[in-house]
């Protein structure tokens, strides 16, 4: 049975959940996901980079 | 010696170098520190590592432990041999006292630390890096904690293999349909590492629905968040489908999805065999039971005393009372609307001495950044500062590279690491699986919420992004493996970033 706090929340439609294991879809996010994190790292090491 | 310079000398002699660098703890941000400072400094200076346990424990995958998944020996690795091949000095001890001024015979500073065996160790330094990390307060709840409690915890290796053992005999009685109620969340109102203890229950419920009994288990999370989804930072906003919403929308859905029940603005004030009262913001007292609780504790730090020259007590002007070490924030205690992002330290070095810093969860935080709450009690009910993994690291280099050009020159430190100007990538895993297992992939820019510079919502909307999926199950295999092998100190580890 359904909690009362869960009737409430957002939940994915049963193409979202596809998508999140859909292998060709889950490769790109892979290559795009690890490009914007080395972005947020580059950007942070700014301090601590040694010349 | 020129900023820099010279590769990692052969084998070192304690305390006969021309720098003597002393580093306290081997987690991720004490072992990162060591490990730059000796590739960076020269021949004659030498880098000591003094740490309790003689290993090194990629603390992210403990979650993997937890569930049955890995062994402890999967991550963890001995940090002996690594120090010896990098010209390390090592010592296994407990790091106790801290002598800044040195004694009445030598003004030269040292530390004393204490061996299993009851050995105490002087261990001189001309620089002093503090990384103990943090020590689980399981004390601070009555009931809680693996060792002599009623809950579990995967904090450590042992732990982790502690609950997952107890995880394999739950199951066996599901299998012969017995139901099972688990809890998972934090076992006090100050604790944080709510995203571990968040890993831990996705990947539970992963679990038992891969083992087929999840129609068998109730679970719940507990939390003294006062949203899902805030994790100590205040929460964040992600710019999704066209609307910017808030992690608890996210965090919600997760567990809507899952099957798994909530409750917020809890601290957890005993836990008893079966069950665990808690108290909530509104100043309610109630109860939840369980046959399975994992609930992690509150930290503080390890307790290091600190005496001057004649051996007068200077622990408080060291530490705060949260035992966690002073370095350069602004401990000025003001109400939540005044906190600054520049608050926030920059160059982790201790206010009174000049040549003792502070890296990863062993520095003291300015205050909090989730909104600070109180019940009507007087009960404080709000999450404490996340600063483990990547701001640890990164840390733990700024500081090492501080002190490498303060050892060639440098008057005061040269580099800077404030979690209000850094980012963090986190990897959340919510179930491991190489093709059906996900995790959520997110960034944080800036860690701290700096409102002056991003008004509405203290961070930068572009860089603050999160997707669940199976890539980020993949990314966070790749870390594993990756900064572990960074870890071992293989070639081309420096390429690896934090």
């Amino acid at each position: 049975m359904e909690s009362e706090h869960s009737s409430y929340a957002t939940k994915p439609t049963r193409f979202t959940v596809f998508m999140r294991t859909f292998l060709p879809w889950q490769l790109w996010r892979f290559a795009a996901i690890n490009l914007k994190m080395i972005g947020i790292i580059r950007r942070s090491h700014r301090g601590d980079s040694r010349k | 010696m020129p900023p820099g310079g010279g590769r990692a000398p052969g084998r070192t002699v304690l305390g006969v170098g021309v720098s003597r660098v002393v580093v306290l703890g081997a987690g991720i941000s004490g072992h990162t520190a060591a490990a730059f400072a000796r590739s960076w400094l020269g021949r004659g200076d030498t880098v000591t590592v003094v740490s309790p346990r003689p290993d090194y424990n990629w603390v992210p995958s403990n979650i993997w432990v937890g569930v049955g998944l890995m062994k402890p020996a999967q991550v963890t690795i001995p940090l002996a041999p690594i120090y010896e091949r990098a010209g390390i000095e090592f010592v296994l001890a407990s790091a106790r006292e801290i002598h800044p001024e040195g004694d009445p015979q030598d003004a030269s500073p040292y530390i004393t630390a204490e061996s299993a065996d009851g050995a105490i160790t002087r261990v001189p330094y001309d620089f002093l890096i503090n990384a103990t990390g943090p020590a689980l307060r399981f004390d601070k709840t009555e009931g809680l904690g693996p060792d002599g409690g009623h809950s579990l915890s995967v904090c450590l290796p042992q732990h982790a293999a502690q609950a997952a053992a107890a995880l394999e005999e739950e199951v066996e009685r599901m299998r012969k349909g017995e139901p099972r109620r688990f809890l998972v969340g934090v076992g006090h109102g100050t604790c944080t590492c709510e995203g571990a203890a968040f890993e831990y229950i996705v990947n539970l419920e992963f679990e038992l629905r891969n083992r087929g009994v999840r129609d068998k288990a109730e679970i719940t999370w507990i939390t003294n968040e006062y949203e899902l989804g805030d994790f100590g930072m205040g929460g964040m906003h992600l710019k999704r489908g066209g609307y910017i919403t808030p992690s608890s929308i996210f965090n919600a859905s997760l567990f809507a999805e899952r099957g798994i029940d909530w409750i917020t603005r809890a601290h957890v004030s005993r836990v008893e065999p079966d069950r665990v009262l808690y108290e909530t913001l509104d100043g309610s007292e109630r109860e939840q039971g369980f046959d399975f609780a994992m609930l992690l504790p509150p930290f503080s730090g390890v307790g290091l005393k600190a005496f001057d020259r004649e051996g007068g007590e200077i622990t408080e002007r060291l530490f705060m009372p949260n035992e966690f070490m002073r370095v350069d924030a602004n401990y000025t205690a003001t109400a939540y609307e005044d906190w600054k992002a520049s608050d926030w330290p920059r160059t982790y070095q201790s206010p009174d001495y000049g040549n003792i810093f502070a890296a990863g969860i062993a520095f003291a935080p300015p205050h909090a950044i989730s909104v600070p709450r109180k019940s009507p009690n007087g009960t404080i009910i709000a999450p404490a500062p996340p600063r483990t993994g990547m701001p640890s690291a990164m840390i733990g280099k700024a500081v090492a590279s501080s002190i490498v050009d303060m050892i060639g020159g440098a008057e005061a430190p040269t580099h800077t690491a404030s979690m209000a100007e850094m980012g963090a990538a986190c990897v959340a895993s919510a179930g491991a699986n190489p093709f059906t297992g996900t995790a959520a992939s997110m960034t944080v820019f800036p860690i701290v919420p700096d409102f002056e510079r991003y008004p509405e919502y203290g961070r930068d909307k572009d860089r603050t992004f999160g997707e669940i999926g199976l890539a980020g199950h993949w990314i966070k295999i790749l870390l594993h493996h990756l900064f572990l092998y960074k870890a071992r100190l293989r070639p081309g580890w420096r390429r690896i970033p934090e």
